[in-house]
């Protein structure tokens, strides 16, 4: 077997204009941070994110103006700060165009998509006008009459995902919350690990039901300690506030996305600071 | 001694969040399977004192995914590392909703942007959806929650005329909302409709009048709500010693 360890540019590299790229994380926790500021570093343009609750990583892609779609039930970043305010502004101003969805509908986007089946029913969504905005159609159940919302598959072309620990092959264990992981590594047609820790293959085979992302689903694997900075990747590390208070004012004030990324450029090329 | 969070707090600030919580904490009921969502520290806080009070004995859930976490401190976001402290089991974010679909989450906390006369929540957006006015983070599990979850209760930790509109410009999501907690009242829903079913102790009348954007019935003979006991206060301070409740305020 090849090794799939490459550089961060050159997996982000891979990642083409207009392509839908789903993101692993949750909130404040381990996203691909370090992926998606390369990303913004490389100029993506006419994206669509998927993601179930989001926050930096869709943000800090509306600031690159990397971003033409989102397809997401939340985006924020809690009550800590607020509202994300680049993708409030790329928004409010016409330019990204919000896909409105519950988080347990973009599950079941994905879902469908995983199942190989082109809609995924779902229960809830009574009273909400968000089926008739986004689109979601009512159907009958064909044995009980029932009705139901139909949720359309949602494929990403891509699924970026940072994970504590995966070998040079592409099989990776998340400790801690799983959040929708493993579904978008199943629903996305390609996968791009980052990982904090390259681990020898032995350390896989002594416990392979935690291995929950396995190496034939995987594309390329990139190795950057502290690769959701400044958020969140258990057990290593809590999220960096001070961090993300100076993004969120530079992102308020709609400048210094370049003095962002160059601050954190040392983290995502792995140069240790001297 | 370690530094209180948010010292720039005002004591009435304080007291206010102190109350939410306590109040939130009393719709907990003991043995019952118990959730809340992203960017909710009030009910985050008000599940940590149930669980020291009335409701030692629920199924505590959350989005990362840990069943019945006993962080050492609460973080001051609810997707938080130290919501893996103590944990035995994982029930993902999916199975959560899974198990709301088949009925068996038996109470979930939300909150909205707007929440109307009707208990519907608007966390979607105002203007046109195309461009819109102002633009909210989104309804995260409402849409799917509100109709499944057996019992809903909200919180608002802002209560204007803007906040408690007559009607939603839009609703995110819509269902079996029970009780909402405001810093000036206590609404419940029956037969589609909410009511006044208490105002805080020292709320001014009319002043709850006039940052309702609905007609909340005859007040005359409103009750207050029962103020937090000693007991409840002292569990709270140990719950949340950091004061991370008073982070929704600042």
């Amino acid at each position: 077997m090849e090794s799939k360890v490459i550089t961060l540019s050159d997996a982000v590299s891979l990642i083409e204009d207009g392509q839908t790229l789903a993101l692993g994380g949750n909130s404040f926790s381990r996203m691909p941070s370090s992926f998606v500021r390369e990303i913004a570093r490389q100029k993506k343009r006419k994206l669509s994110l998927v993601k179930t609750a989001g926050g930096y990583d869709i943000d800090l892609l509306c600031f690159a103006e990397a971003v033409s779609e989102v397809i997401a039930g939340y985006v924020g970043f809690e009550n800590v700060f607020g509202l994300c305010p680049s993708f409030r502004r790329s928004v409010e101003s016409g330019i990204v165009k919000v896909r409105e969805h519950a988080c347990a509908t973009v599950i079941a986007g994905l879902r469908a998509s995983s199942f190989g089946i082109p809609s995924q029913p779902i229960a809830g969504l009574q009273g909400s006008d968000v089926p008739k905005m986004t689109g979601f159609e009512k159907t009958s159940d064909p044995y009980t009459g029932k009705e139901i919302f139909m949720i359309p598959s949602i494929t990403p072309d891509w699924a970026i995902i940072h994970v504590p620990y995966a070998d040079k092959y592409g099989n990776a264990r998340i400790d801690g919350g799983v959040f929708e992981d493993i579904l978008m590594t199943r629903a996305s047609t390609q996968v791009i690990l980052t990982t904090e820790q390259i681990q020898e293959t032995s350390f896989f085979q002594e416990n392979p039901a935690k291995t929950k992302i396995p190496s034939f689903l995987v594309k390329a694997v990139v190795q950057i300690e502290q690769g959701a900075f400044p958020m969140s990747c258990y057990p290593f590390y809590d999220l960096d506030e001070e961090v993300i208070k100076k993004y969120f004012i530079q992102s308020k004030s709609n400048n210094q996305l370049e003095e962002h990324l160059a601050s954190l450029v040392n983290i995502d090329y792995g140069q240790k600071n001297s | 001694m370690k530094k209180v969070q948010n010292p720039q707090v005002s004591l009435e600030t304080k007291e206010i969040a102190d109350r939410m919580v306590v109040f939130l904490a009393r719709e907990i009921k003991d043995c019952q399977t118990v959730f809340h969502g992203v960017s909710s520290i009030l009910p985050m806080v008000a599940i940590a004192l149930a669980r020291l009070t009335n409701a030692p004995n629920i199924t505590y859930l959350n989005i990362p995914g840990g069943v019945d976490p006993t962080p050492s401190k609460l973080p001051s976001t609810t997707v938080g590392i130290q919501l893996m402290e103590g944990n035995r089991s994982f029930f993902s974010l999916s199975e959560i909703f899974d198990l709301s679909a088949r009925g068996k989450l038996d109470l979930a906390f939300l909150s909205g942007a707007e929440i109307d006369s009707y208990g519907n929540v608007n966390l979607s957006f105002i203007g046109e959806c195309e461009k819109p006015k102002i633009k909210f983070p989104g309804g995260a599990g409402s849409a799917m929650l509100l109709p499944t979850a057996n019992r809903v209760v909200l919180w608002r930790t802002v209560h204007t005329k803007k906040t408690f509109p007559r009607h939603c410009s839009f609703i995110t999501a819509s269902g079996n909302v029970e009780t909402i907690v405001t810093p000036l009242c206590i609404f419940k829903k029956t037969k589609g409709k909410l009511f006044l079913y208490s105002k805080h102790y020292g709320v001014d009348v009319n002043h709850l009048i006039k940052s309702t954007g609905f007609d909340i019935g005859n007040i005359d003979n409103c009750p207050d709500t029962i103020e937090p006991r000693s007991e409840e206060l002292i569990a709270l301070h140990k719950a949340d010693p950091l004061g991370i409740r008073y982070r929704e305020f600042d």
